[in-house]
């Protein structure tokens, strides 16, 4: 049996995944040029806010077609909340600072909300049971896709189509364009980049959210410290995409989620590389590629169209 | 150009954050009753207290409490009232060293209960052993701890301070082969790890009994415990034509790799040791866990009337936790301190002498009492003489004991 | 601005939303008091006996709910037999001229350290293509405190079904006290392994490459 589909299949769901998040990471980027390293804990909170819906709004019993709307929203809200308070609070205050300084600052609120999580929620000091959709995995010829990734392969190019409308067509999205290609003419020209930059930092925090609730759907499970790999990943993605570029940080997170997953798959198989092959060296070949895409094309895959930029 | 710089030292920054995960440590101090006056001596307790393994750890920390707490109400040792302090390693070899440090600077500590992974363990061991103080392990399991790095082929003890209540690697993997051989007739296995001490050793002693015993390796794979996505790992397993896997590491990496492996279609279970013996598995792991297997150390509970007693008395402790996989042999072994600790006392007429801690040491060689777990006394290693070990299956989300072993080498 | 957790609670950040008492609370209590008072110096002394009442209810139902709990009965309970029984390896013994082929035998001591005493029912050995005598012959009783040695032999029938080089093999005896019957895995250790993988290398010499 051929196991190249499936083993691609499941490159592109957790690619999808890391794309979802990495759209945080760019369009705030793209914008404040800050990296807002807590984006990964804002993935967290929305996906224990959509289990926070779960566990005490919605009637115990109701089905999850029923259930799952609602825990998005419960996702989505709670991420932007701490997203727009982060932004309030956090960065704000610094926008004129050194550059290392809301970076740094970053780093501390990731640490926080961590934490923040694992006092408060109850039970979350080990992870916590996510709800799964019922029903049987679908077989498409070799392939076969699970009930909770049906979830992920359908929300993740809606987000992405929403998001370039929302960016090529709407007053805002244009708004938010002017904003990344020069804040200071944008301003003059009538652009309220306060608020451009809220929304950027909201707009983000509800990809992480959605990508939260697929990754409970898809493990199962949801921890306080779910974010942190996953949120360096996603950088990462953003990163091999190509910074501040949106459609870039989908397909980085694509390319790195395959690489990854290629790389536990087959390396093994090359002759002599048995010892490089598994899973605990898949993060090393994803960052070989990084780099080795890094060193031809700095700017990332797709990183030269500016005026993409959102 | 400063953009670039920035993603530059972002990128350095970023990649250091994936090997420094989740550093330092965090206190929690618990103090046994305080009553009667005299002198009160401290059992150190370290343990993974928060983190993915804190299910287990909390588990030792409370059993241990428990042993104090009997101690000090039976008046078992005159004029000693015993505490407990226990401090979080968070599965860290790093921060297990730095809590022995801490130990050993603490004068009224007299014996430490820990840790629970072999990996702390041995960044632990000397720091004890310099100092003379006893420490006593519910939960490691790999040989090498007491026999030595060669011990396979000439055992000896390194760290004379260095006992343990849990039965080695070195018995339950090839306990685990012959069940899946004999019993469970199997014939081709997929082994997986964590690559950390204790998985790597577990999955080691396992596949070469399993090799020996005529089954074939389907595939080798080392998992990255940091991840949650194992699905590569599940489709790998699913065309090697495995008709069961083995898993050397724990619960937290072990309970989604369960699931992921038969959300592919690969309907064969997943067997493990003590690391995933844990409720928390089957939480994790979902109702397709059924039929999953892991060995553990010991016996099962209900068979013992101490552990029955021992159940009870937990319950009446009022802990939140469960006790989980180690709670009898976290008791026991805090109860091998103390018996050691009264020994010192009675020898030298009701009180602790200046050299304390040698002379606990020494007395632990000869302890000897019927605990939770069994008998509980040491062999010249320092491994426990009481070997016995069950199989566990899930079975209607809990695990149900299938098989018992003693082991009389 | 210090940034330690959500700077706006969101949905699920704090415990509950209900344990949150909000100012109404207060202030409708104290709205509420004045009927009270008045109650009150109407009827004092009706309104003491019901508190005392109560207090004296409120008292009685907390000593009754923390009673210490009924010392469970504390008939010992009889061990289960695997918990009281030593199987340990003594060694190879010769066959008596004779025998068929292909076959071989140990020597175990069993003793039985407290408890009841205890029946073994059944010795077994788990590979196919090996079977298994004992001499006694199983079922036998063995005191508390006693040991008894058995003779085990055991003869190939199938070459291809043995294990050459078990590192930990093992006996599965059955055993029977008054509490309950079990099948215990004996692992004899290293000595065993050793000297059955040699005994059924010299068995199946033929068929061993």
């Amino acid at each position: 049996m051929n196991e190249l589909p499936q083993q691609l299949v499941n490159g592109l769901l957790l690619g999808s995944m890391y794309g979802l998040v990495a759209i945080g990471y760019t369009m705030v980027y793209g914008i404040v040029q800050l990296i807002n390293f807590a984006h990964g804990e804002i993935f967290m909170t929305g996906a224990f806010g959509a289990l926070s819906v779960y566990l005490w709004v919605v009637p115990s019993g109701t089905t999850m077609w029923i259930a799952l709307p609602l825990m998005l929203i419960g996702a989505i809200l709670v991420a932007v909340l701490v997203a727009i308070g982060a932004e309030r609070f956090a960065y704000r205050p610094l926008r004129g600072a050194p550059r290392l300084a809301p970076l740094i600052t970053a780093i501390g609120l990731s640490l926080a909300l961590q934490q923040a999580v694992w006092a408060w929620y109850p039970e979350a000091k080990s992870a916590r049971t996510f709800p799964q959709i019922d029903g049987g995995p679908f077989h498409i010829g070799d392939v076969t896709i699970q009930t909770g990734d049906v979830f992920l392969l359908v929300a993740a190019p809606i987000s992405m189509a929403v998001l370039a409308y929302f960016v090529m067509k709407t007053r805002t999205g244009r708004g938010m364009q002017a904003t990344a290609q020069d804040p200071d003419t944008a301003k003059l020209m009538g652009v309220n980049t306060d608020r451009i930059i809220v929304i950027a930092f909201a707009l983000g925090a509800a990809f992480a959210a959605i990508g939260g609730v697929a990754y409970g759907l898809k493990y199962g499970q949801i921890d306080y410290r779910m974010g942190f790999i996953l949120g360096l990943k996603a950088f990462t993605a953003a990163v091999l995409g190509g910074i501040g570029n949106i459609y870039g940080a989908m397909i980085g997170g694509v390319v790195l989620g395959i690489a990854e997953t290629l790389a536990t798959a087959y390396i093994a198989d090359i002759p002599g590389m048995d010892k490089f092959g598994s899973q605990s060296w898949a993060d090393v070949w994803a960052f070989v590629l990084l780099i080795l895409v890094l060193l031809f094309r700095p700017q990332g895959l797709l990183g030269e169209r500016v005026a993409d930029r959102a | 150009m400063r953009q670039r710089s920035l993603i530059a030292i972002t990128a350095a920054l970023s990649a250091g954050a994936l090997t420094l995960t989740a550093c330092g440590s965090r206190n929690s101090d618990d103090k046994g009753s305080d009553s009667g006056g005299g002198t009160t001596v401290t059992i150190g307790v370290d343990a993974p207290l928060t983190g993915d393994l804190s299910a287990l750890g909390l588990g030792i920390k409370n059993s241990v409490d428990l042993a104090a707490k009997t101690a000090n109400k039976q008046k078992l040792v005159d004029g000693v009232t015993f505490k407990i302090q226990a401090l979080d390693d968070q599965a860290q070899p790093s921060s297990g060293q730095q809590n022995a440090t801490k130990l050993v600077a603490d004068k009224t500590v007299l014996g430490v209960v820990g840790p629970l992974n072999s990996s702390v363990a041995e960044s632990m061991q000397k720091v004890f052993d310099d100092a003379k103080l006893v420490e006593v392990s519910p939960a490691n399991t790999n040989p090498a701890l007491t026999q030595g790095t060669d011990w396979a082929t000439s055992k000896k003890r390194v760290y004379k301070s260095y006992f343990r209540t849990a039965t080695t690697d070195a018995i339950q993997g090839p306990f685990a082969a012959q069940y899946l051989i004999n019993d469970a007739k199997k014939k081709k296995v997929f082994v997986i790890d964590d690559k950390k001490t204790y998985g790597a050793g577990l999955a080691g002693t396992f596949t070469a009994e399993f090799k020996k015993l005529g089954g074939a390796v389907a595939g080798t794979e080392h998992i990255n415990p940091d991840s949650k996505d194992f699905s590569a790992i599940a489709t790998k397993v699913k065309n090697s034509g495995a008709d069961v896997v083995y898993y050397g590491g724990e619960y937290p990496q072990a309970g989604p790799l369960s699931k992921q492996i038969k959300a592919a279609g690969a309907k064969i279970p997943v067997v493990g040791g003590d690391g995933i013996y844990s409720a928390d598995f089957i939480k994790l792991a979902g109702a397709s866990a059924t039929g999953d297997l892991a060995t553990s150390v010991g016996a099962p509970v209900e068979q013992l009337p101490s552990a029955k007693e021992f159940v009870a008395n937990y319950k009446n402790g009022g802990y939140k936790e469960a006790y989980e996989a180690y709670g009898g042999y976290s008791y026991d072994s805090a109860w091998a301190i103390i018996e050691a600790v009264k020994k010192v006392v009675d020898d030298n007429g009701g009180k602790l002498p200046d050299d304390a801690r040698a002379k606990v040491t020494a007395a632990m060689q000869n302890v000897s009492f019927d605990g939770v777990t069994g008998k509980v006394s040491f062999d010249e290693f320092g491994d426990a003489t009481n070997k016995q070990l069950t199989v566990y299956a899930v079975e209607n989300g809990t695990w149900k004991p299938v098989k018992s072993g003693t082991y009389s080498g | 601005m210090n940034a330690i957790g959500p700077v706006e609670p969101g949905e699920g950040t704090q415990d509950h939303p209900l344990t949150n008492p909000g100012t109404p609370g207060i202030l409708a209590t104290t709205a509420a008091a004045r009927p009270l008072t008045r109650l009150y110096a109407a009827h004092r002394r009706a309104v003491h006996t019901l508190l005392a009442a109560v207090l004296l209810l409120a008292g009685g139902g907390y000593l009754y709910a923390t009673r210490p709990p009924a010392t469970p009965p504390t008939t010992a309970e009889l061990p289960y037999p695997a918990q009281t029984v030593d199987v340990s390896y003594l060694g190879e013994v010769n066959v008596p001229p004779g025998t068929r082929p292909r076959t071989f035998a140990f020597e175990v001591l069993l003793g039985v350290q407290s408890g009841p005493a205890v029946t073994v029912t059944r010795v077994t050995q788990p590979y196919d293509g090996l079977s298994l005598t004992s001499a006694p012959r199983a079922p036998f009783r063995t005191e508390s405190g006693a040991a008894r040695k058995i003779v085990v032999t055991m003869h190939v029938t199938e070459c291809g079904k043995v294990p050459r080089d078990a590192g930990l093999p093992f006996m599965d005896v059955t055993l029977r006290n008054a509490r309950a019957i079990q099948v215990q895995s004996f692992i004899l250790g290293p000595r065993y392994a050793h000297d059955l993988s040699h005994a059924l290398q010299v068995a199946c010499s033929n068929d061993f490459p």
